[in-house]
């Protein structure tokens, strides 16, 4: 099957998720409202937080917001993009896991993208305008800078991807999805502030072992033009391995799936 | 009373069933006690202070949080607005079993649980980042400390009831309780001390339910608070108990009426 019928199957699916999210309205409204007061909360913390201290690990006042900023999408973006991962563990428990891998289409690629949670566009949006404001107070920005920018979100995603494939394998094997997922999630809530912010050895674990650096600080860092190209090819090498590492991971698991449930 | 001893203990062995999940868990907790515990700590040089509070003081705010959390934010209450959805509150009622004593042990079920593994891990995270922590030695503190700490859980137990109950009307329970989260992580200090936002907003705060169940009792813990500052925020505390405590009354009745076992 190619690129196109997936994308088609994503979308499907996306529709058919955003109907069911929309079917209860006051629920939409309470978890966007949710996630902007989550978002305007630790904004506010920040500001208070500069405001006092008048730098953070000598970052300046817009250089927090913007790495603040550039977290919120690297946040939003795979929570939008792979919601599917949260609804697993129900799909491992009821059998319904038997259903998806018999069906011809990949189940992996079912379990990351079988539907995208259209709420989570808005604190992306959000994030969007924000980074973009905040990356134009900053006076140290070049078009270089945006790019390697750029490569480097798509590198912090792929790492992300990896994540959550290896929380879906660790789904079919244990059963254990939502605690898995929401440690991953707690892990990168390190990476709302600059990784500098954190004293050694914690700053060095956090950047190459616990990829947290990697995928928050890194790609502010590029734009601003204080990050070294060892870091960058570093950053390439790692994401790739760590992908390759979770496929694997992935095809063990299904080896070792026995479909109690069903 | 061994109907409810039997609740506490079917509670700790439900989540023993799943222990992986529950150790994922827990290593959840202390990855967010870490983050903020890092944070502060080099927000923080040792010989200087920020908004008032030394290293070690905030250190110990943190840290607290981590051990009052585990306190008064342990509850089983989430599972109310599923059960009345399910249906399965219809069973509840042809009991002989208070069904708020039945969700209340639940809830000191899940503590007990909690609070016994967040000791042993605070216990190894002491010995590893060997901070300077502050010890509150006055006992007058230390009683009222003890006692907002009920409070607290009272507090929040009511609440996450009141929530609970809104199965009755709206089988949409998990959108107000994430947003319920949301506001209570912020409100009630667990991310800092909400004192150092201005005197104007932070007096506002005070007179929510939020702050009592954190906030006020670690500020007591730290000594930072006057005794007459205690009277007046254990009052306020009661009042929200007597509020809500005849809120969720009320609303359990007219949910009651409105409840068609439907589900079951």
């Amino acid at each position: 099957m190619g690129i196109k019928k997936y994308f088609m199957l994503w979308w499907l699916f996306t529709r058919i998720t955003t109907q069911v999210a929309l079917q209860s309205r006051f629920g939409t409204v309470i978890f966007l409202v949710g996630k902007l007061l989550r978002f305007t909360f630790f904004l506010l913390f920040l500001v208070l937080l500069v405001s006092k201290t008048k730098s953070i690990a000598s970052y300046s006042f817009w250089q927090v917001i913007f790495f603040f900023a550039t977290f919120n999408l690297l946040d939003s973006i795979p929570q939008f993009l792979w919601r599917e991962v949260y609804r697993f563990r129900n799909y491992i428990m009821r059998g319904f896991f038997d259903y998806i891998i018999t069906k011809p289409i990949s189940p992996l690629f079912r379990c990351l993208f079988g539907g995208s949670d259209i709420l989570d566009l808005f604190i992306l949006l959000i994030s969007v305008v924000f980074a973009i404001y905040s990356a134009g107070q900053l006076s140290v920005v070049t078009f270089t800078g945006v790019i390697v920018y750029m490569l480097l979100i798509i590198n912090a995603l792929l790492i992300s991807l990896a994540f959550h494939i290896f929380v879906l394998s660790v789904g079919v094997v244990t059963t254990e999805v939502d605690n898995s997922i929401m440690l991953y999630r707690d892990l990168t809530q390190m990476g709302r502030v600059p990784i500098d912010v954190y004293q050694e050895p914690l700053r060095g674990l956090l950047t190459f072992v616990i990829p947290v650096g990697m995928m928050m600080t890194f790609p502010a860092k590029a734009l601003m033009g204080i990050l070294s190209l060892e870091n960058m090819l570093y950053a390439v090498l790692f994401s790739i391995t760590l992908l390759f590492l979770s496929l694997y991971f992935w095809q063990f698991s299904l080896k070792k799936y026995a479909s109690v449930s069903s | 009373m061994s109907k409810y001893s039997s609740i506490i203990i079917n509670t700790w062995n439900e989540i023993l069933t799943y222990r992986l999940s529950f150790v994922m868990w827990r290593l959840r907790t202390i990855f967010q006690l870490l983050t903020i515990y890092f944070l502060w700590h080099s927000l923080i040089p040792k010989s200087q202070t920020l908004f008032g509070y030394s290293q070690s003081v905030m250190l110990t705010y943190i840290v607290g949080t981590a051990v009052l959390s585990a306190i008064v934010f342990s509850t089983r209450t989430h599972e109310i607005g599923e059960n009345i959805n399910s249906g399965n509150l219809s069973s509840f009622l042809t009991k002989p079993i208070s069904y708020f004593g039945y969700w209340f042990c639940r809830d000191i079920g899940d503590k007990l649980m909690n609070i016994s593994f967040s000791i042993i891990e605070l216990f190894i995270l002491f010995f590893i980042l060997r901070p300077s922590l502050f010890i509150q030695t006055n006992i007058e503190y230390l009683l009222f400390f003890l006692i907002a700490i009920v409070f607290g859980v009272l507090l929040y137990f009511l609440i996450g009831a009141m929530l609970g109950m809104i199965g009755f009307w709206s089988p949409e329970v998990w959108a107000p309780r994430f947003i319920f989260f949301i506001l209570v992580q912020f409100f009630s200090g667990a991310l800092f001390p909400l004192d150092i936002f201005p005197k104007p907003i932070f007096a506002l705060f005070q007179f929510l339910p939020f702050p009592y169940l954190l906030f006020f009792p670690l500020k007591i813990y730290l000594g930072q608070i006057s005794f007459a500052e205690i009277a007046q925020g254990l009052t306020v505390t009661m009042v929200w108990i007597f509020v809500l405590w005849h809120g969720v009354a009320l609303v359990w009745q007219k949910g009651l009426r409105m409840y068609t076992a439907y589900g079951n």
